[in-house]
């Protein structure tokens, strides 16, 4: 893999992370096992997109576009949450509902199945012409900052009053709710919030790779998920700020394995195979963390 | 203060297994006043207390409490002025939080949930000053998860979550008896000490005769979802457990499963 590979590579990773992190709130914090994001990723590419390519000013301005998305991410996730915790339709399910949905309305949005970003100014645009380093160095280390201040921001959310109550609501309900905390209430903010991730990973990976698709969310949920999984069985992880860089990390580990096993000529991989190797990966990881939970339980009783 | 009227709970109502589990249930606490409640097995004790927590929602009557008619109120509005313990030591805590941030949830019990940080200097010293009084060193593993405690020290813990702010209402739903004979005894004891000293009003529902007779002030026993004895005052300070079974004998004209209830 070159230098530029391997930067392309990160820069893919952190975008990815920030939608890792939307993950870690609904699978981790939450327990909702939230499929959303399917939807919600295409949803704020498009969304910003679309608000790029306008030309109304303010609204263009790469900035605003991508909050744009982030508050279209956030409804999405909202409307999912409102299934289940209303009208209890299973979290899942919701989910799944909601990113179909989701597929058609991106469609009507961009009004085609694609739109270009060419010859408009992208939050990438002011490195173009920088000095100190090449472009695309300046992209990744400018991924990887905005990451590191979502996951702070993230950090100090859930040492809140707010956060600490969602943590409970996820952790033990019955607690939460003995403990004044309402948890429906928790459950729309966090599933929002993590789909408003979701979609401005995906408004910069729109911005990234100079368009966007509405097929662009196929496998999202696997991404985040994989992220999380394989961070938190590499990282140590029992506190917050250690799970949140465990997800990063996981990010990063998980997108270096794929490229690695892409670009490995002998194992003979196309492009499209990405899907596969991604699911295989997290079961991989998956049936290994299985095994050696059984092998230091067994080492664990052997002592006793 | 709590004040059940014609309390009617009815469970897969219209179905097979339906089954009435209050059958009108009328039953006033005063401000307090320490009441134990007894049963078999399915006679509504648990019941009529989730029916006061909002766990389970009333079919007709109404639940009143502190004046307030809470009837309608979700259990995370009722939390705000009546706290509960649980059976099950792991229900009562979260255990994959700290301490120290379990006992931040529960201060926030009473008060809106900001966003300013939940684990402050402020909560600290007063988790270290009220986990001291247990003397189980607990005061000196705030950081520790809450999930390496043993069930005692978590049901212990749980009893001072419950009893911070300001709490009216105290409702205990068998918390002794998942613990061991010694560790049972010691959160009993708690118990007394922590309702003396705040002077609330409870609602505790037990399995133990004996301990429903030496705890509090009233005790009454629930049937077939309905209360068929309520005694205090001297009458129940006389008494002993053999008394409450040949008064259930009497009473119903049968004698009562031992099996369904500890007579220790």
């Amino acid at each position: 893999m070159s230098y530029y590979e391997l930067m392309g590579t990160f820069e893919l990773s952190f975008i990815f992370a920030i939608l890792a992190l939307g993950a870690f709130i609904t699978f981790k914090i939450l327990d909702f096992p939230d499929l959303t994001v399917e939807g919600s990723f295409p949803v704020g590419a498009s969304i910003a997109a679309v608000a790029i390519v306008s030309g109304i000013p303010v609204i263009s301005n790469p900035w605003v576009a991508t909050l744009l998305a982030a508050f279209a991410g956030f409804a999405a996730g909202y409307v999912t949450a409102l299934l289940n915790v209303k009208f209890k339709i299973l979290h899942i399910l919701a989910g799944i509902l909601v990113a179909t949905a989701l597929y058609s309305i991106n469609i009507r949005i961009m009004d085609g199945p694609n739109v270009p970003l060419l010859n408009v100014d992208t939050i990438y645009t002011v490195f173009d012409d920088i000095e100190i380093m090449a472009s695309f160095e300046a992209k990744t280390l400018f991924l990887g900052v905005f990451v590191l201040a979502v996951k702070l921001l993230l950090d100090a959310f859930l040492a809140t009053g707010v956060g600490m109550s969602m943590r409970a609501a996820g952790a033990n309900a019955a607690m939460a709710e003995a403990n004044g905390v309402d948890v429906g209430k928790m459950k729309l903010i966090g599933v929002g919030v993590a789909n408003a991730l979701a979609a401005v990973a995906g408004a910069l990976f729109a911005q990234t790779i100079g368009a966007s698709d509405a097929q662009s969310g196929v496998g999202m949920i696997i991404v985040g998920l994989a992220a999380v999984i394989i961070g938190m069985s590499l990282m140590p992880s029992r506190l917050i700020w250690q799970a949140t860089f465990a997800v990063i990390f996981g990010t990063a580990a998980y997108r270096l394995a794929i490229a690695g096993a892409l670009n490995a000529d002998s194992l003979g991989l196309n492009a499209s195979d990405l899907q596969m190797v991604t699911a295989i990966l997290v079961i991989f990881v998956l049936v290994a963390q299985h095994y050696s939970k059984s092998y230091f339980a067994a080492k664990k009783g052997a002592k006793k | 203060m709590i004040d059940l009227q014609n309390i009617h709970v009815t469970f897969n109502a219209g179905t097979p297994l339906e089954t009435r589990a209050l059958k009108g249930i009328d039953l006033k606490v005063p401000e307090g006043e320490f009441l134990t409640v007894i049963g078999s097995n399915g006679a509504g004790k648990s019941t009529s207390l989730n029916s006061i927590a909002g766990i389970v929602p009333v079919g007709r009557g109404k639940v009143m409490v502190d004046d307030t008619n809470i009837t309608k109120w979700p259990v995370h509005k009722r939390s705000k002025i009546i706290s509960r313990v649980f059976q099950d030591p792991k229900m009562g805590t979260c255990e994959d939080l700290s301490i120290l941030e379990n006992y931040a949830i529960a201060c926030g019990r009473t008060k809106p949930k900001g966003f300013g940080f939940a684990v402050n200097k402020d909560i600290r010293a007063q988790a270290t000053e009220s986990l001291s009084v247990l003397g189980l060193g607990l005061e000196n593993r705030l950081n520790d998860k809450v999930g390496l405690l043993s069930g005692g020290q978590r049901q212990a813990l749980s009893l001072l979550m419950a009893t911070t702010g300001e709490t009216k209402v105290l409702l205990l739903d068998e918390h002794t008896a998942a613990l061991d004979p010694k560790t049972a005894a010691f959160v009993m004891d708690l118990t007394n000490r922590l309702v003396e000293e705040l002077g609330l009003t409870v609602v505790m529902v037990t399995h133990s005769m004996s301990q429903a007779l030496d705890t509090g002030h009233r005790t009454i026993m629930f049937h077939q979802g309905r209360i068929i004895f309520d005694i205090s005052g001297q009458e129940r300070a006389d008494m002993e457990v053999k008394d409450l079974l040949d008064l259930f004998k009497k009473d119903q004209g049968q004698e009562l499963a031992d099996d369904s209830l500890l007579l220790g």
